[in-house]
């Protein structure tokens, strides 16, 4: 498979604060990448520096094979956390002045625009101006101002952040519909259940260094599964069971951490015999507690 | 330059364009300004006419001869007054009479001489119902000073036919040598044509220069500028807003310039002593050279502007920084009249020949005497690479920008951003 992303061994400070520290990552197109950490991580520092906006200090970034140049920015298509759009301008105007700027023809881009807007249920603001549009709104259409030009690298930084969840599945099936025609997409997130769903590979930094990377299975799989999810009704007495290192306990739900090679079938056993048992489900580690247990208690995520 | 940049130049150029131009401003100010300005003109033709002389006056005087003799004198000068009663000579009665129509406006004042036999000069005063301007006053004084010396001159045996041509004022004409050519000039123009690129040039940069901050500060807070840093080069963007804006100010200009010779030709430009351009007295070569200054401070302060844009984080800032913008501007014009009365001297050269100052202080020059071509064409040269000097620079600190959020970067540290990016 074709490597659209290479960084090797990459670092960069700002002024005496070490923003990305020996870093080295691949993507390969038709996957889906999830850049993960928590806030000031790196994540952005790590995304500039993949698409030329800043240069790294030391090691190489490598673009479609080959060393960063202004020609591959017109394969990327790349939505930073930052983001904004000419308020005065009408919808319709910006998407096509962006699509241009990547090099569309004005009206290959109008044509576009349009299909996407209809994709995305907004075809009837295409003629207003931008700042009388909902912030929702003015999201969707920067995450179409990202896809017009059909980038081969989709960089997202944060794209949820702030959409309803009708609208946050609408860009997620989207995104995945990109994937599947082989267009590969960079996630950076400190939202972890988008992640485990969407994401291929992950690669997990923090102050900077990369501290977890790999397919998304095969990290999941270095895990246990040690989590036990109860539902009861009755006493929850049961969670005295010595097999339990920690536990939450909610209203007739408990989220059960086992010690060490630990007998969930005897834990269940006991459980019934105090109380009615509706649900129990033994599963892996999620995403989030693998990244609370990597990066600590610190994280602010 | 690469094909992508020149693309991408023109397309921001043509956005920055369209949007203004498509503006409620934009045509509020094409259409506001030209009337405001004919307004003014209006408003100086009506203070022009205002200029006169005491309309309606008496004449008090023990000496009926020189009486006459100074209604005579006031009615040769430059404003002559409407009528003029003479009581000569007069009585207490004439006096009071004189008081009375004073007093009830109906003429503006009266003039008091006595002479006194043996003294050479009359004792003359004038007794108004206000105060005299400064027109009434040159008006009485040459009345007397000129019925004085006439009649002295007639006293010495003078014949009263050659008095006349004795008397009449001797006008001073000056010309200019331009490069062989003699051609009537006056250092007024010369004043007028810089003076007039000055007001362009202030009006633009500050409309247009302030405005292009703006739009680069505008593009830093609302964040869209990462998206287009990561779509094309800074220096693409900065070029195009520079061209765009710029263009959106010449559009106006055009437009107001268009207006000007319609308004020129016109008429009513007619009553107000105007017909057509060519009496401003305005050669094709300085028009030209208008042009090409213009043009240049322009672009100049433009890219100033940029730069600052770029490095301050705020639109109130922008307007606290549009003073360096103009202080180039404003000590050019203090330094105007010294240039002028030393078009060649080393200073003026030197100043010419600094690219902040080229555009008017040259320009200055080029109106008052012409300077040697080889200043002219290396000032329009180091004012072209400064412009292009400032533009790269704009473009690195706004790039730079993307790293700073929300405060405003001191030097020191724009410098060393400017090594990390």
């Amino acid at each position: 498979m074709e490597t659209l992303v290479e960084l090797d061994h990459v670092s960069k400070s700002y002024e005496a604060k070490a923003a990305v520290r020996d870093l080295s990552l691949k993507i390969e197109a038709g996957s889906m990448f999830g850049l993960l950490g928590p806030n000031g991580a790196g994540k952005t520092s790590t995304i500039r520096m993949m698409i030329g906006i800043t240069l790294p200090d030391s090691g190489k970034v490598s673009l479609f094979g080959k060393p960063f140049g202004d020609a591959a920015l017109k394969r990327v298509g790349y939505l930073p956390e930052e983001r904004g759009l000419y308020k005065k301008m009408k919808v319709i105007d910006q998407l096509v002045f962006l699509a241009e700027l990547r090099g569309l023809g004005a009206l290959e881009a109008k044509r576009r625009a349009q299909l996407w807007c209809e994709k995305l249920q907004i075809a009837e603001s295409m003629d207003k101006r931008t700042e009388e549009l909902s912030k929702g709104m003015q999201q969707k259409i920067q995450f179409i101002s990202t896809l017009l030009h059909d980038p081969e690298l989709i960089i997202m930084d944060e794209p949820f952040s702030g959409l309803d969840p009708v609208n946050a599945v609408l860009l997620q099936d989207t995104l995945v519909e990109l994937k599947k025609q082989g267009n590969a997409v960079l996630f950076s997130t400190h939202r972890m259940d988008q992640v485990e769903k969407l994401c291929d590979s992950i690669c997990l930094i923090d102050r900077g260094a990369p501290v977890l990377a790999g397919g998304m299975r095969e990290i999941k799989s270095r895990y246990e599964r040690n989590r036990v999810i109860v539902q009861f009704e009755g006493s929850d007495a049961f969670l005295k069971h010595p097999a339990i290192e920690e536990y939450k306990s909610y209203v007739g739900h408990a989220e059960i951490k086992l010690k060490p090679h630990a007998d969930a079938q005897d834990l269940l056993k006991t459980a019934a015999a105090t109380a009615t048992i509706t649900k129990f489900e033994l599963v892996e580690p999620s995403l989030e507690e693998i990244f609370i247990e990597t990066v600590g208690g610190r994280a602010d995520a | 330059m690469p094909s992508a940049l020149l693309r991408n130049t023109l397309l921001i150029a043509k956005r920055e364009y369209l949007e203004r131009v498509r503006s409620k401003v934009f045509r509020i100010t094409t259409l506001l300004v030209p009337l405001g300005m004919g307004g003014l003109g209006m408003l100086g033709a009506l203070s022009g006419k205002k200029l006169e002389g005491v309309q309606n006056l008496a004449i008090v005087s023990n000496n009926a001869e020189l009486a006459q003799e100074v209604k005579a004198a006031l009615d040769e000068g430059a404003f002559p007054p409407k009528q003029v009663e003479i009581f000569a000579p007069a009585t207490d009665a004439d006096e009071t009479l004189v008081k009375s129509q004073v007093a009830s406006h109906q003429i503006g004042g009266y003039l008091m001489l006595e002479t006194t036999p043996g003294e050479t000069q009359p004792d003359s005063t004038w007794i108004s119902g206000s105060s005299i301007n400064l027109v009434g006053k040159a008006q009485m004084e040459s009345a007397v000073r000129s019925a004085m010396i006439r009649e002295q001159l007639v006293a010495k045996g003078v014949p009263a036919s050659q008095v006349s041509g004795l008397m009449k004022e001797s006008k001073l004409e000056t010309k200019q040598l331009k490069g062989s050519a003699v051609v009537s000039s006056d250092s007024e123009r010369s004043f007028l044509g810089a003076y007039g690129l000055i007001i362009v040039l202030y009006a633009s940069v500050l409309i247009y220069g302030i405005n292009i901050a703006r739009s680069v500060v505008e593009e830093k807070t609302s964040r869209i500028f990462e998206v287009l840093l990561s779509t094309a080069s800074s220096d693409s963007l900065m070029l195009g807003k520079l061209l765009g804006v710029g263009a959106v100010g010449l559009t106006q200009m055009g437009i107001w310039g268009v207006l000007l010779v319609f308004y020129a030709g016109s008429a009513m430009a007619s009553t107000q002593g105007i017909h057509g351009l060519g009496s401003l007295g305005i050669t094709k070569a300085e028009l030209g050279f208008f042009v090409i200054f213009f043009l240049g401070g322009f672009y100049l302060y433009s890219a100033l502007a940029a730069a600052l844009g770029s490095a301050v984080s705020a639109e109130q800032e922008v307007q606290q920084f549009s003073f360096i913008l103009i202080s180039p501007l404003v000590v050019s014009v203090v330094l105007l009249p010294y240039v002028l009365g030393n078009p060649n001297s080393t200073g003026a050269v030197v100043l010419s020949l600094l690219p902040p100052f080229t555009p008017i202080i040259m320009y200055m020059r080029i109106c008052a005497q012409m300077p040697p071509l080889w200043q002219v064409w290396l000032s329009i040269l180091l004012l072209g690479l400064t412009v292009w000097a400032m533009v790269w620079l704009a473009a690195r600190i706004y790039r730079i920008g993307v790293l700073m959020y929300g405060k405003r970067a001191t030097l020191p540290e724009m410098i060393r951003w400017l090594r990390y990016s």
